[in-house]
């Protein structure tokens, strides 16, 4: 092994991880004077490290590998994660609401250093070892605040991510145990006919997976975890950390088991993988649309969303098609960023109303244009909207997910178009609230990091939903280089 | 003329309204008329321009935009949509004089209205069923916002119903396209290309009604036609014209160029179902709007009905039917939105009510006595009286109907008999009401505005226009007819 060049491919990691120790350090030290570090200093040094990873990533030629697999799927995913983590860790946290800045901000990196080198291997020890760094990090930033609702959220969190790891690491020593490998690709050639303990592996490996997605029935975190979390330490768990779970999704799955499919077309199921994450993708469509018809904290309403979009994503991966894979890649990208975004909204209404319940947004439009304006933008994207990304990702998922997987699947796609209808009410409630009264209120004290934030996420969603060429491309691209044969 | 300028000066004019400072009422509503006044004239341009030199290729643009999802930027203005696009401008350009007094948030009244507008312009250009697609949804929205904001009637309600019936329809279109797209294995979503494949009739069978029953729902298809009449009476003034007048034309072009040509197997299969719901919509609808007691209730009923006539052409399967249903199209916007801008503006905004039994108080015929003889004028157009467009294009898809389902033409003449009725019953309580007490004269009303005038005069004489002379319209609209997508349908003169 030629370490200098191993090293060189995880040196996105290795900035995260510094930079981590670096505020880690200003934080409990202070500066010369021994004054504690300002917040903002802290934002500022931790979105330049997660930015010089993303050019890091871009300088290494993109190479396959096993450990490390420096292929273009995690140059991909990788830039995605860090792109939403350097937002994520740019949002001001609530005054007050975080005493010991810079452990938390060294923990949100840490867990993003875990989520980029989950994203970049084909070896299930990997993959466990780095999405444990990302939960272990991810479930202390979630309590940070020392809130009832944060040490509640913190520890279904935890207890859930804990039990659910637990199936992973069983699932992967029994795939290790049919096939005495670790390897994804090895793994994928060997099994050439079904090993009932490896499909044991698989399933139990499936469990692990639907946490980290919240697929229901998995998701019973999530809308605790959005409502008490932290708003950054939220955007991560909604965003980077979903693209990094279907990274790993789609490797185990599309490289791993590939041939171990089956179908989950209608009339013509065939045992294997793909029916049970339809049925996950049915479930989580319905479950989380219909919860979120119910809810008035638009904290809570995003998480159910969110176990809805879950739904959507699998729907691409039961197809077992890699281009469908890539569509969902490209759909989870876009979703992430207006999740962030939306996140930021809410933070800033929160600081100014002190509450994220419906009515607080009300009239937002006159207290704050920027806001509003970029909150329309997220949520119609969220909805499915063009010309957003949500709108673009749905409709290449749904399309390929026929195209790849055959007309059969289309008892999905219907439930997933027509759930995605319903979907826009709950989403429209919020804009009623915030577009719909004519009270002109004081005008909102939106700090420069929310603005920011808003901004860059609604020209990404935007651009993304109009121009979706170059990264869906890439992770189309990236899914054919990736996929044997 | 390029005639991309149409949706491009309509967002482009959108965008500057937003950007206006704010409480510029006047600004906004100039801004918006100059943006929709060149839409119109770029429609205008390349509708006469075609007309004069109808041999000329047609003007087209097609740009690789999704690769990976097989869809282009794909843009199309042959003689039919550049007729379409010259409605949407003429109906932009009347809604917009219509609202010449919006003072309430009057920038973002006009971004919603010209955003939609620019959608509108779109779907009729688009030639990839991807693009039609992402301009069709786009109006969601705006749609949603203008009636929720400025409407009136129970507008929470009739908006959300509009919105959910709009999103559900959507989503069986999505479903649609994308069975198309998986099946055809070209792996792109040209509507050429799209029309062209061989699907297997099995999979046509359900895909047709999924698809057609996506656009009809937007077209005012009966019995999902509900949502129409509430949500055009909870809408402000120009945003029933625009939605009863061009919106809903999106369904019927919709179901005619996307749904028909796709799967032509389905539609044959289906075509006697969808002529009776059509012969439903023109008697139901007149029936119920003969029972209205809000003047704008009797036009949203009667926008249901004559939109049965446009999917009874599209159901005749034959050249005059299409023909028809097309000038039905364009007739129907105009005369939608003459009656909705003389009900919802000029009478509603110096009456302040709509009930046909209070406006007798009014003595309208005396007090405003322009708009009731516009009234008059389009109620004439409405039910088809020769002279009007309304004749041409309903007596096509008769005659259209006659050579497919000669039996069916009974019950449409049952509808035109029902159409005079509730139209003269509406017509008679509202504006020439019989007055017991002659000796108590009404209060006197301030006479039409000059926007009104304008609109209302724009909006009358290419109705008469389109009746007095439809030559040039129906050369215009067989070009379009004459297009490879309806080429299984094998429509002949």
């Amino acid at each position: 092994m030629n370490f200098p060049a191993l090293i060189s491919q995880v040196l996105p990691e290795v900035v995260l991880v510094v930079t981590a120790l670096l505020v880690l350090g200003l934080g409990v030290g202070g500066d010369r004077a021994g004054k504690p570090m300002r917040g903002a200093t802290g934002r500022l040094i931790a979105a330049a490290g997660s930015l010089l990873a993303i050019v890091l990533l871009w300088s290494v030629e993109a190479t396959a590998g096993t450990l490390i697999a420096a292929d273009a799927l995690s140059r991909m995913s990788k830039t995605a994660i860090l792109a939403m983590g350097l937002l994520s860790v740019l949002l001001p946290p609530a005054k007050g609401e975080i005493k010991e800045r810079g452990e938390f901000l060294a923990l949100m990196l840490f867990s993003l250093a875990g989520l980029s080198l989950a994203s970049g291997t084909n070896h299930l020890l990997l993959i466990f070892v780095a999405l444990e760094l990302a939960s272990l990090s991810l479930y202390l930033v979630t309590g940070f605040p020392r809130t009832a609702r944060a040490g509640e959220a913190s520890l279904k969190y935890f207890l859930f991510g804990s039990v659910s790891a637990a199936f992973l690491l069983f699932g992967i020593s029994l795939v290790y145990g049919a096939t005495y490998q670790g390897d994804l690709a090895r793994i994928g050639s060997m099994l050439d006919s079904a090993s009932p303990l490896a499909a044991a592996g698989l399933a139990m490996m499936l469990a692990g997976i639907g946490f980290k997605l919240a697929a229901a029935p998995f998701h019973a975190w999530a809308p605790d975890v959005y409502q008490g979390g932290p708003a950054p330490g939220v955007a991560i768990v909604a965003s980077a950390s979903k693209v990094a779970g279907l990274v790993v999704a789609v490797r185990i799955l599309l490289l791993g088991f590939g041939l171990f499919g089956g179908s989950a077309a209608w009339g013509a199921l065939a045992v294997g993988w793909a029916p049970w994450i339809g049925v996950l993708a049915a479930v989580s469509m319905i479950f989380g649309n219909l919860l979120a018809l119910a809810q008035t904290s638009v904290r809570r309403l995003l998480g159910y969303s969110a176990i809805a979009n879950t739904g959507y994503l699998l729907v691409a991966l039961a197809a077992n098609d890699g281009a469908s894979a890539g569509a969902a890649l490209y759909h989870i990208t876009g979703y992430g960023f207006a999740t962030i975004g939306a996140f930021a909204v809410v933070a800033a209404v929160e600081k100014n109303r002190g509450s994220d319940s419906r009515d607080s947004f009300s009239g937002l439009v006159h207290r704050s244009p920027l806001l509003a304006i970029s909150l329309l933008i997220f949520l119609a994207s969220l909805a499915g909207l063009p010309p957003l990304a949500g709108f673009t990702g749905k409709f290449a998922m749904f399309a390929s997910a026929l195209k790849g997987g055959g007309t059969g699947l289309a008892w999905l796609v219907i439930l997933g178009a027509l759930l995605s209808a319903v979907s826009l009410y709950y989403y429209i409630l919020v804009l009623k609230c915030a577009f719909g009264s004519d009270e002109v209120g004081s005008e909102l004290d939106v700090s420069a990091g929310h603005r920011v934030v808003v901004l860059v996420s609604a020209v990404l969603v935007v651009g993304l939903g109009m121009m979706p060429s170059p990264v869906l491309h890439g992770f189309v691209s990236a899914l054919a280089d990736l996929m044997p044969g | 003329m390029n005639p991309a300028w149409t949706f491009l000066t309509a967002f482009a004019g959108a965008l500057l309204v937003l950007l206006l400072p704010a409480r510029s009422a006047a600004a906004s509503r100039w801004v918006a008329l100059v943006a929709a006044l060149a839409g119109a004239g770029v429609a205008l341009g390349g509708w006469s321009a075609r007309l004069a030199n109808p041999d000329a290729p047609v003007w087209s643009l097609d740009l690789p935009w999704i690769p990976d999802l097989g869809a282009r930027f794909h843009l199309a203005a042959d003689g039919l949509t550049l007729s379409l696009l010259l409605l949407t401008g003429i109906v932009a350009v009347a809604g917009i004089l219509f609202s010449w007094n919006v003072e309430r948030r009057p920038r973002a009244f006009f971004a919603c209205f010209l955003t939609i507008i620019g959608s509108v312009y779109g779907v009729f250009l688009s030639r990839d069923a991807f693009l039609l697609f992402v301009f069709y949804e786009i109006v969601i929205l705006p749609k949603y916002l203008l009636i929720s904001i400025w409407g009136s009637t129970n507008k929470e309600y009739g908006a959300m119903k509009l919105t959910m019936y709009s999103i559900g329809a959507s989503a069986l279109i999505l479903i649609g396209l994308a069975v198309a797209y998986a099946a055809s294995g070209a792996g792109s979503f040209d509507l050429s290309v799209l029309a062209a494949a061989d699907y297997p009739r099995s999979l046509q069978l359900w895909a047709f009604p999924i698809l057609f029953l996506g656009f009809g729902v937007l077209a005012g298809l009966w019995p999902l036609h509900t949502w129409a009449p509430t949500g055009h009476v909870a809408a402000p003034t120009a945003a029933s014209m625009l939605l009863a007048g061009v919106v809903m034309k999106l369904g019927a072009f919709g179901a005619m160029f996307v749904a028909v040509p796709l799967f032509p197997e389905g539609f044959a299969f289906w075509q006697p179902a969808i002529a009776a719901l059509g012969v439903a919509g023109i008697l139901m609808g007149a029936l119920t709007a003969l029972s209205q007691k809000d003047l704008k209730f009797v036009i949203g009923y009667s926008s249901v009905s004559h939109m049965g006539f446009i999917l009874l052409g599209i159901a005749s399967a034959n050249l005059w039917g299409l023909r028809g249903a097309t000038l039905q199209m364009i007739s129907h916007g105009i005369i939608a939105g003459l009656l909705f801008g003389i009900a919802g503006r000029v009478v509603y905004e110096r009456t302040h009510t709509r009930d046909l039994g209070k406006l007798a108080a009014f003595d309208l015929w005396r007090t405003l006595p322009g708009a009731a003889l516009a009234f008059t004028l389009a109620t004439a157009a409405s039910m088809g009286i020769p002279g009007f467009s309304g004749f041409v294009a309903e007596i096509s898809v008769v005659i259209g109907l006659w050579q497919s389902n000669p039996w069916l033409t009974v019950f449409v003449a049952f509808g035109i008999v029902l159409t005079g009725a509730f139209s003269l019953r509406a017509l008679h309580r509202a504006f020439f009401p019989d007055r017991r007490d002659e000796t108590k004269p009404a209060k006197p009303l301030p006479p039409l505005t000059k926007p009104e005038l304008i609109a209302i005069v724009l909006l009358l004489a290419t109705s008469l226009a389109i009746g007095l002379y439809p030559k040039p319209w129906v050369r215009m609209i067989d070009e379009g007819l004459r297009s490879p997508l309806f080429e299984s349908l094998s429509l002949k003169p």
